[in-house]
């Protein structure tokens, strides 16, 4: 008789497999890279403005590295600088969390790069692109973020001028040129993904702009810093002698 | 050519062919069902509106039951149906109602409370019973007297075939996509399947089955213009026909809705009008009442689509490079409503207009939208010639619609002549085996590898693409709305001429695998004969009945006319069908015939109707005083159905009543 | 009137079938007539100039989605797209990607949906008990039912399979036709499966947790079916169903 394809009842969840795609861990991995994700987006927020209060001046931004390194505690006003080491290294940890679940998503076969190019190519679709440019960004910060995390660990002084020795004298912009693009573009449509991915906002249309305008402001202030820093880096001479507000 | 057999084979995977292909596997027989394309593509697809189904859940339903629809299907069939048909269906149209809510189907529920509807124009507001809430409602539709059309939304073929394909994917039933069946298996008396050809790879295969049942829909585009999806050619009519003996009945009996969008022909429902939509003519005038003062837009279809083109004939049509046409107005029922309710209305004149039905009116005219007429079966949906062969759905003449179907009736028919076919399927399945004579099955493989062969290696001249362009031409100008004897034989003369040049078809692309153009070969041949069936039956039946109108011969003659046209083409080389008819007996009829309501009542009586009357009145005086509708009923004219399908069929107003009776019995305590 | 303009037509031509044969884009040449769509100029092209392209139309209404193609890079479907909407007058006809091709724009979408079906049990699982069909049928929340019909509208054209970027790197992954039907399922109270039974299913890479949410599918829907929502409510089921919980 005809040869009857059955109903397959199979259960996938069965199928043998492994690592990330074991059932437990799809939901799991899912999770902690929105969460990690989240969590250092926001971070990146707020990094990019304490950093940018240089452009208030010397003294603002002496006093925001003065409260966040626990100035009020310390003796000598000054803050410890080895709070700086532990979040950087806590923040390493986050990444490399980040990262590791962010991975499963790049493609790992060359057919999986080809298809991918295929569709960018003959089915332009603005969101897909976006994803394509957060992939690229995300394996550029898989090499740039460590280095920058490990920098303010092993060197962990932050200050007006002391930034800028590192900035200007210490040749640390070739590094921010490329990392801050590629993490202001990651970090925000990042959140913009994390938000709609989730069903956290329905206007998807009004948040893209948002996010795009983010994007724009954020990498103003971020360059607008840099350029600063540069420009105060010049005009010191070393060996640098750290920055004490005048009273 | 590989041979598959089967117990039961369904040609056609729309509504009626899967609900009989679930009956029979239900049963546990091998089902195997043919499709052009996949199921859930079918034509079934397309019905917006609704299906017919007396629940009386709805306030403007209340009083609905099987008895009024079945006098509303009668009538609307203008006494040419199978009334013993007629009353299985409408015995069995809740069953299948209930039955699809437990495949899944969304229907549109009641909702307690007042509602705002749009009657003749006008806002009124009825109120729902709170025991109806959340049972399945119905939408007024034309020709009907209660509110029967059950409905999703706009979209209800789409939800019922999805929920019937799904319920056959879970029963695991194969179905074959992309074959076409083009030849019947037969031995004079018994059907054993079908050859088919693969539309990928351009294989012949045998399929040989204990029955066969050809679901494969309705032959609209035979006509230039029409409703009907691109694949409604009548290939399946065709089957049968070719086999020189089944017969096809009513053939001339062709639907034209009402409201299809000018140019291109694409159906807005039925329930634009049932909700409350106008016709109106170049001068923005509402003329339906005119010539309709009772029903207006909302008469029988047949009716509307004559009286839109007699105004147009008057002048009162719209001018448009496509010729005349007229308003459709849905403005007044509003935004929210066409947005939720007629959603598909507006996406079609969105993107095929480019208006917005909220605020436009719609350019509409009649066009051919159904086949009454197809491959003619006893009740029990066998061809009385060619014992194994079954038809469903449109693409049989089962006849529940006879002349005119009402609107709501076809996807109606589709589950519901299924579910009762489908168990007579099956029953054929269990008591018949399967006869493999290969011989009879390879002198038929062979038939159509030649008739392949001479297509594609032949040297004939004539362009299979325009053999069909001029077919659909004749047919829509000379068998169309309003016909006439010297057209009708005109078109005969130029089909018949058609088809002997058919025989003379050449290929440009000469490939045997995947080609369209021998697709469509092999197809002309056959649509023409359909068409000519069409057009023959036409020409022959000198009197005017449902959605058969002849400008020479306006009346209805019950006299000389109440049977029903039975084609068939028993030489294969001859240029028209046989015709020969099958009488309508009065004297077994429920409603025996009489005014259908419309214009002036200038039937032609037949000599028994009246003698039926008065038999009818005796057998009714005869019965006890409490005897009940179903004892009328079954004292007038017994009907027989599958045992499954006997019960009586709950309704609101029964628990209601019973409830009432309850509370009588509570208080006098 | 203005005179008819030409459109120009680039399609896509190969027939797998014919060993010697290479895919390549033909050019076609069509003169405009008013409401003119893919669909009519096509056959156009079949009846006069190549009666071997190869095509599927079925109702030609945009209700049964047989015609979905790639039209200069949106993939949508063909029976109702004018040609007027394309004002320099030249379109580009591309196969569906993602899908077997049978040959020049018609792809096998019939096959990858009744396999989808089959492996995701894409059909009502209903209590038995109570289908008698002679009876009162169990009432429904009319906004349920409505609800339901919102989600049922799919015509499984197969257009968010091939607008999906991560279906076409992953061939297992289920795509948004199979997400969706599963939260019309899992919405359906007739339905007796639980989250735990979808979460067999879906729970996995291959499923809800394995899509990036590019979106594309939302942005070509030819319905308009808020992907974005559903598969958001889904995850966020999916998610909270997962036994193991971190995070």
């Amino acid at each position: 008789m005809a040869n009857n394809p059955l109903p397959a009842k199979v259960d996938l969840g069965a199928s043998a497999a492994k690592g990330f795609s074991h059932p437990i861990w799809a939901a799991r991995a899912d999770r902690l890279q929105s969460a990690s994700g989240v969590l250092l987006g926001l971070f990146i927020i707020m990094h990019l403005h304490f950093e940018s209060s240089i452009l208030l001046g010397k003294e603002a931004f002496y006093y925001v590295v003065q409260f966040l390194e626990g100035g009020i505690f310390s003796e000598t006003g000054h803050g410890y600088p080895i709070l700086t080491q532990v979040f950087s290294a806590f923040m390493l940890v986050v990444v490399m969390i980040h990262a590791v679940f962010a991975l499963r998503r790049f493609p790992t076969q060359i057919g999986q790069w080809r298809a991918l190019r295929q569709q960018l190519h003959f089915l332009p679709h603005e969101d897909t692109k976006i994803w394509f440019w957060q992939m690229v960004t995300g394996f550029l910060l898989f090499f740039l973020a460590p280095v920058h995390l490990f920098t303010m660990i092993m060197n962990p002084e932050i200050g007006p001028h002391l930034s800028a020795e590192r900035v200007y004298h210490d040749n640390a912009w070739i590094l921010y040129v490329f990392l801050l693009p590629a993490v202001v573009v990651h970090a925000i449509f990042g959140l913009y993904r994390v938000c709609v991915k989730w069903g956290l906002v329905q206007q998807r249309f009004a948040l893209l702009k948002f996010a795009k305008v983010l994007v724009v402001y954020l990498m103003i202030i971020g360059i607008a810093s840099l350029v600063t820093y540069i420009v105060i880096g010049r005009t010191l001479e070393l060996p640098i002698i750290p920055f004490v507000p005048t009273l | 050519m590989q041979i598959i057999y089967t117990d039961t084979l369904v040609v056609g995977a729309g509504l009626a062919g899967l609900r009989v292909a679930i009956a029979s596997k239900e049963r546990g027989l091998d089902t195997l069902v043919l499709s052009l394309i996949p199921a859930k593509r079918s034509h079934s697809a397309a019905a917006q509106g609704g299906m017919q189904a007396s629940l009386g859940n709805t306030v403007k339903g209340m009083g609905d039951d099987e008895d009024v629809h079945f006098q509303d299907t009668v009538k609307g069939s203008d006494w040419g149906c199978d009334q013993t048909v007629a009353r299985m269906f409408a015995h069995c149209a809740p069953k299948a109602v209930r039955e699809l809510a437990n495949w899944g189907v969304p229907w549109t529920r009641v909702t307690k409370g007042d509602r705002e509807v749009i009657v003749n124009a006008e806002k009124v507001t009825i109120h729902e019973a709170a025991a109806a809430h959340g049972l399945i409602n119905a939408r007024d539709f034309g020709g009907t007297k209660k509110w029967r059309t059950c409905y999703t939304a706009d979209g209800t073929g789409h939800s019922l075939l999805y929920a019937v394909d799904n319920k056959a994917i879970s029963l695991g039933i194969p179905v074959h996509e992309r074959m076409e069946a083009l030849k019947i298996i037969h031995d004079g008396k018994r059907c054993h399947g079908v050859i088919a050809r693969c539309l990928i790879t351009g294989e012949l295969r045998a399929y040989i089955a204990k029955s066969t049942t050809i679901a494969t829909g309705g032959y609209g585009r035979i006509y230039e213009v029409s409703t009907n999806a691109i694949i409604c050619e009548g290939i399946g009519q065709a089957l049968a026909l070719e086999t020189g003996v089944a017969t096809l009945g009513n053939m001339e009996a062709v639907q034209f809705h009402p409201t299809a969008i000018v140019p291109v022909g694409i159906l807005t429902t039925e329930g634009c009008r049932g909700d409350g939509g106008l016709l109106r003519d170049k001068d923005g005038y509402r003329f339906m009442p005119d010539y309709e003062p009772e029903k207006k837009e909302l008469a029988s279809r047949d009716v509307v689509s004559r009286r839109m083109t007699e105004h147009m004939r008057k002048g009162k049509g719209v001018e448009s490079p496509y010729g005349p046409h007229l308003w459709l107005d849905i403005t007044l029922l509003g935004r929210k409503h066409i947005e939720t309710n007629l959603r598909e209305v507006k996406e079609i004149c969105e993107n095929f207009l480019g208006i917005d039905p909220a605020k436009d009116w719609i350019p509409v005219r009649p066009t051919q939208h159904y086949s009454m007429g197809g491959i003619r079966t006893t009740p029990t949906g066998e061809s009385p010639q060619l014992s194994g062969l079954f038809s469903v759905g449109e693409a049989a003449c089962w006849d529940m619609h006879g002349f005119n179907r009402l609107g709501g009736n076809s996807l109606a028919e589709t589950v519901v002549g299924g579910m009762i076919i489908g168990k007579y399927v099956a029953d054929f399945g269990e008591q018949h085996d399967l006869v493999v004579d290969t011989a009879l099955i390879n002198r038929f493989g062979k038939d159509l590898s030649d008739e392949i062969d001479q297509l594609v290696d032949g040297n004939g001249s004539e362009n299979a693409f325009e053999l069909k362009l001029t077919m659909q031409r004749i047919m829509m100008d000379y068998v169309g709305i309003f016909r006439n004897g010297v057209e009708l034989q005109q078109a005969i003369d130029e089909l018949s001429a058609l088809l002997k040049r058919a025989s003379n078809i050449g290929l440009k692309c000469k490939k045997r695998h995947a080609n369209p153009e021998l697709v469509e070969a092999l197809r002309i041949r056959r649509m023409l004969k359909v068409a000519l069936t069409v057009a023959c039956g036409a020409n022959a039946r000198t009197e005017s009945r449902g959605a058969h109108s002849r400008e020479d011969f306006p009346q209805r003659n019950d006299k000389d006319w109440l049977n029903r046209t039975l084609s068939s083409w028993p030489d294969a080389n001859a240029l028209i069908p046989t015709l020969s008819y099958e009488p309508l007996d009065v004297m077994a009829m429920e409603l025996p015939p009489g005014y259908r309501g419309y214009g002036v009542n200038n039937a032609i009586a037949h000599p028994d109707t009246e003698k039926r009357e008065q038999q009818i009145a005796d057998i009714l005086a005869q019965l006890d005083a409490d005897a009940d509708r179903y004892v009328k009923q079954a004292a007038i004219m017994p009907f027989e159905l599958p045992d499954a399908l006997l019960p009586n069929n709950e309704r609101l107003s029964d628990t209601l009543s019973s409830l009432v009776k309850t509370a009588n019995v509570a208080g006098d305590k | 009137m203005s005179q008819a303009r030409t459109i120009r037509f680039s399609i896509f031509r190969f027939d797998p079938q014919d060993p010697h044969d290479k895919p390549k884009m033909v050019n076609y040449e069509v003169t405009e007539a008013p409401g003119m769509t893919v669909f009519i100029a096509l056959n156009m092209l079949r009846e006069q100039q190549d009666p071997s392209l190869q095509f599927d139309f079925v109702c030609r209404a945009g209700i049964c989605g047989s015609c979905a193609m790639v039209i200069n890079g949106k993939p949508t479907l063909a029976c109702r797209t004018l040609t007027a909407n394309y004002p320099k007058g030249d379109i580009v006809l591309m196969p569906l990607p993602g899908f077997e091709l049978i040959g020049d724009l018609s792809v096998n979408t019939g096959k990858f949906m009744r396999e989808l079906s089959e492996r995701l049990q894409l059909w009502l699982q209903p209590n038995s008990l109570d289908s008698d069909i002679h009876r009162m049928e169990q009432p429904m929340d009319p906004e349920e039912a409505a609800k339901l019909y919102e989600l049922e509208r799919c015509v499984e054209c197969g257009v968010c399979v091939s607008a999906c970027a991560t279906k076409q790197m992953r061939e297992t992954f289920v795509g948004a036709v199979g997400m969706m039907k599963i939260a019309r399922f899992e919405l359906d109270s007739r339905d007796t499966r639980t989250a735990d039974d979808f979460y067999h299913v879906i729970g996995n890479q291959d499923g809800v947790f394995g899509c990036m949410t590019l979106l594309g599918c939302q942005d070509a829907c030819p319905k308009d079916l808020p992907h974005m929502t559903q598969i958001a409510y889904l995850r966020r089921k999916m998610a909270m169903t997962n036994p193991n919980r971190i995070l």
